[in-house]
């Protein structure tokens, strides 16, 4: 349903060590389309590159929402007015209050987004619930196989459009990068899933857009990849780094990749594609650990490079990366989209570690049982 | 290998070909991509979307430039000039340049640094210059710093310096241009001259080496001209090249020979077949309002690893490849002379080119290096005698066994 909408630019709220602009958890520079009339159309041109926002409200669903990407996410899409319920269990928090965010703006968040709670593997309840509601929209943050996606569709017969968290995991290893959408998938990945469910949205007829991102970082990251390597420095000691050091990964900011979401929101450029969504240059280990130094203000690490064959771990990961080099091209995202991320890499670390670790919050209590296993040999040998 | 289902559903924007490339883990599928017209000045504000994709050959046609697709939208026919260097492995990126031009109806006048009788004429891409003169292009000889003299006064629309690695070099030749009122200046300038990174890949407008020879020129034109673009380019595999590239694996996989690769092996590098430089070049001279002042670099769209290359190159040639991962410094010998690629990762990539002259690379290593595998085998190189001095020299301090 269509309502006049006027949206005002957003308070940037105050914070202590960044220019505001970089700590506004909810996305920086979005204040550009926050002042659109609805009804029609309108073409807007960032940099150059077409860029078209539906303009309507629409319902929206959200499969997850209260842990990583959706807490950005759904700031967005309530921000430019649209109904937004978020498809929860319900063991977090629905909402959470966000380092950074003014009371006034979580208070009026927690005021607007709603709730659905069930279990997504509880495929008849998916889909009497969705179904009974009825959505324009699903964003699927969190699943992970086809047939969590199937009941969805099929309770929704006129979705506009299924936007899937897809994985840059799906690529098939290669020796010629970065990996581009057109690329060979892996079939056997571990990643299959995802692969299944894009299957599947493609061959049911439906409006979809599935994103694939490579390494997500920022506040808030469940998945322990700039927390590693704080709590190292944080600790003061060495990283220690598989191999030779100069693997290549890549990072993209989770308030890029939300933005990403939006972006393809109602975009008929987007319709029945994959974009790669992740950081503007691509890092070697060695870089990222001095990366993360520089942001969160350390001194330069120690790094010690290790053969990981000659040890056993167990079921512990001695690091938080592929030991390989993995990473995508973002450059049909920025062709087709327009889309492109606001922070590099020193700068989308800094905001993680000033919004999170650096205020003493993270997911995952150090353990350097396998850093002590990696040094103890090193220092063996050295003696 | 399972294709996307979703990738032929997206087949509105992206053409997938029919592969005809083996199933196997390095394969990526051949890219024909999105080109998207160029973003002028006077930037439209709606994105017209264009497919187009150039024919490039399949492994069973012999490669020539001039059974190029052309995508040129200028009517205009040009007179360019390339000064060309005598040697090395920028030589070879003015004999494309020079055909492809001429297939899209332009003038072209190479003048090659030194003299028409010398040994270094006998190498290729200079051994092939009948081809120019049987496309129509003219071919002169001598000292770029006398450029005028040597073209006797003729005047052009472009003039390519493909020659200089310092401002001493291509001075004379840009104040000669300047002077006879060319329009565009093109520069061969190369991606050697970015400062090694953390954050790959090199792109444009990333800090250069101040003292790099190659950056004393590039300001020095972006002074003088008006209209002025700039190519960084990286390494080229493609018929006539005048360096090794791939050779160098195909010398040692042909003989069964151990391939020694410096370091990891995780080395990133970037290898193009030449018709993408040219076809950047080309798109330059026709787009010359986009292409002005600004730089490129003129490499393939993909990286590819130093162990990856030799993986390649051995799958081209159908043969079985050992690697033999060895420190330089640790054996005693200097990288540069062991092997044809920097010990670092060198990675650049050409997104100023895609986003600004919309052109696409269609550089495909493991077609391209089966075609140069063919080409090495025709002229005997497979049967050459050879010494590997610095291979073996490697290889005993490793303790790794040689075939006799």
């Amino acid at each position: 349903m269509s309502k006049l909408v006027v949206l005002q630019p957003t308070k940037q709220p105050s914070l202590s060590l960044l220019p505001s602009s970089l700590s506004d958890f909810n996305g920086t520079k979005l204040c550009q389309i926050q002042t659109w009339l609805q009804y029609k159309r309108k073409v807007w041109q960032p940099k150059g590159a077409l860029h078209v926002v539906a303009s309507s409200t629409k319902k929206i669903l959200i499969m997850g929402g209260t842990r990583f990407i959706g807490v950005f996410l759904s700031r967005l899409l309530v921000k430019e007015g649209h109904q937004v319920t978020l498809f929860t269990r319900g063991k977090a928090p629905i909402t959470q209050q966000l380092p950074g965010e003014s009371d006034s703006e979580y208070s009026d968040f927690k005021s607007k987004i709603l709730h659905l709670k069930g279990d997504r593997k509880d495929f008849e309840f998916v889909k009497s619930s969705l179904s009974a509601e009825g959505f324009d929209v699903v964003y699927d943050i969190n699943g992970r196989e086809a047939d969590e996606v199937e009941p969805i569709l099929d309770a929704l017969p006129n979705l506009e459009q299924f936007i899937y968290c897809s994985s840059a995991g799906v690529y098939l290893k290669s020796d010629l990068l970065p990996h581009c959408e057109i690329d060979s998938v892996d079939p056997k990945s571990r990643h299959k899933g995802k692969l299944n469910t894009e299957s599947l949205l493609a061959s049911r007829g439906v409006n979809w857009t599935s994103l694939r991102p490579v390494y997500i970082y920022g506040p808030l990251n469940y998945n322990p990849v700039e927390e590693w390597f704080f709590h190292r420095l944080k600790a003061g000691r060495p990283i220690p780094i598989p191999n030779s050091g100069v693997q290549i990964t890549q990072l993209g900011h989770v308030k890029d990749l939300a933005k990403a979401f939006i972006q393809v929101l109602g975009n008929e450029k987007a319709s029945k594609q994959v974009f790669n969504i992740s950081g503007e240059k691509y890092v070697t280990f060695d870089g990222l650990a001095r990366a993360c130094a520089k942001a969160a203000g350390f001194p330069e690490p120690e790094i010690v490079h290790y053969n990981p064959k000659e040890f056993d771990f167990g079921k512990k990961k001695a690091f938080p990366f592929r030991d390989q080099h993995f990473f995508a091209s973002i450059e049909k995202a920025k062709h087709v989209l327009g889309w492109k991320p606001e922070f590099d890499l020193v700068e989308g670390l800094a905001d993680s570690y000033n919004l999170d670790f650096g205020r003493g919050t993270f997911r995952k209590e150090a353990d350097f049982s396998t850093d002590d296993m990696i040094l103890g040999k090193s220092l063996v040998l050295q003696a | 290998m399972a294709a996307l289902a979703a990738t032929s559903s997206s087949s509105l924007l992206f053409f997938s070909p029919p592969s005809k490339l083996p199933s196997t883990s390095v394969c990526p599928l051949p890219r024909l991509c999105l080109s998207t017209s160029s973003s002028s000045s006077s930037s439209s504000s709606s994105l017209s979307i264009t497919p187009s994709f150039l024919a490039y050959p399949t492994s069973s046609r012999r490669y020539s430039a001039s059974s190029f697709t052309v995508r040129a939208s200028a009517a205009e026919t040009k007179k360019v000039l390339i000064v060309n260097t005598n040697s090395g492995a920028h030589a070879v990126i003015g004999f494309y340049f020079a055909k492809e031009l001429m297939g899209s109806g332009h003038e072209v006048t190479i003048l090659t640094v030194g003299e028409e009788g010398s040994d270094k004429m006998k190498k290729p891409p200079f051994n092939g210059f009948s081809e120019i003169v049987s496309a129509g292009g003219k071919t002169v000889w001598g000292d770029p710093a006398d450029v005028g003299k040597i073209v006797a006064g003729a005047t052009f629309d472009v003039v390519l310096d493909n020659n200089g690695k310092d401002l001493d070099t291509v001075r004379p030749v840009a104040d000669w241009a300047k002077s006879t009122g060319v329009k565009q200046f093109l520069y061969i300038s190369s991606a050697g001259i970015y400062k090694p990174t953390d954050e790959p890949p090199h792109v444009e407008g990333d800090v250069v080496k101040a003292d790099a020879g190659h950056v004393g020129v590039e300001k020095y034109i972006a002074e003088i001209f008006s209209s002025w673009t700039i190519f960084r380019p990286q390494y080229m595999i493609g018929s006539g090249n005048n360096k090794d590239c791939e050779e160098w694996f195909f010398d040692r996989i042909v003989r069964k020979r151990p391939v020694p690769i410096p370091g990891s092996g995780m080395q990133l590098t970037n290898i193009a077949h030449c018709r993408d430089l040219s076809s950047m070049l080309t798109l330059a001279v026709e787009k010359p309002e986009a292409a002005s002042c600004n730089i490129f670099n003129c490499v393939s769209d993909r990286a590819v690893t130093l162990d990856g290359m030799a993986r390649l190159c051995a799958e081209a040639a159908g043969l079985p490849v050992e690697i033999v991962h060895y420190d330089p410094k640790a054996v005693g010998i200097d990288a540069k002379k062991a092997f044809p690629f920097r010990n670092m990762h060198f990675y650049a990539e050409p997104r100023a080119a895609k986003d600004i002259l919309g052109w696409n690379g269609t550089t495909n290593l493991p077609e391209d290096l089966k075609e140069r595998f063919d080409e090495y085998v025709k002229i005997g190189r497979d049967k050459k005698p050879m010494q590997f001095e610095i291979d073996d020299k490697i290889l005993e301090s490793l303790k790794v066994p040689v075939p006799v």
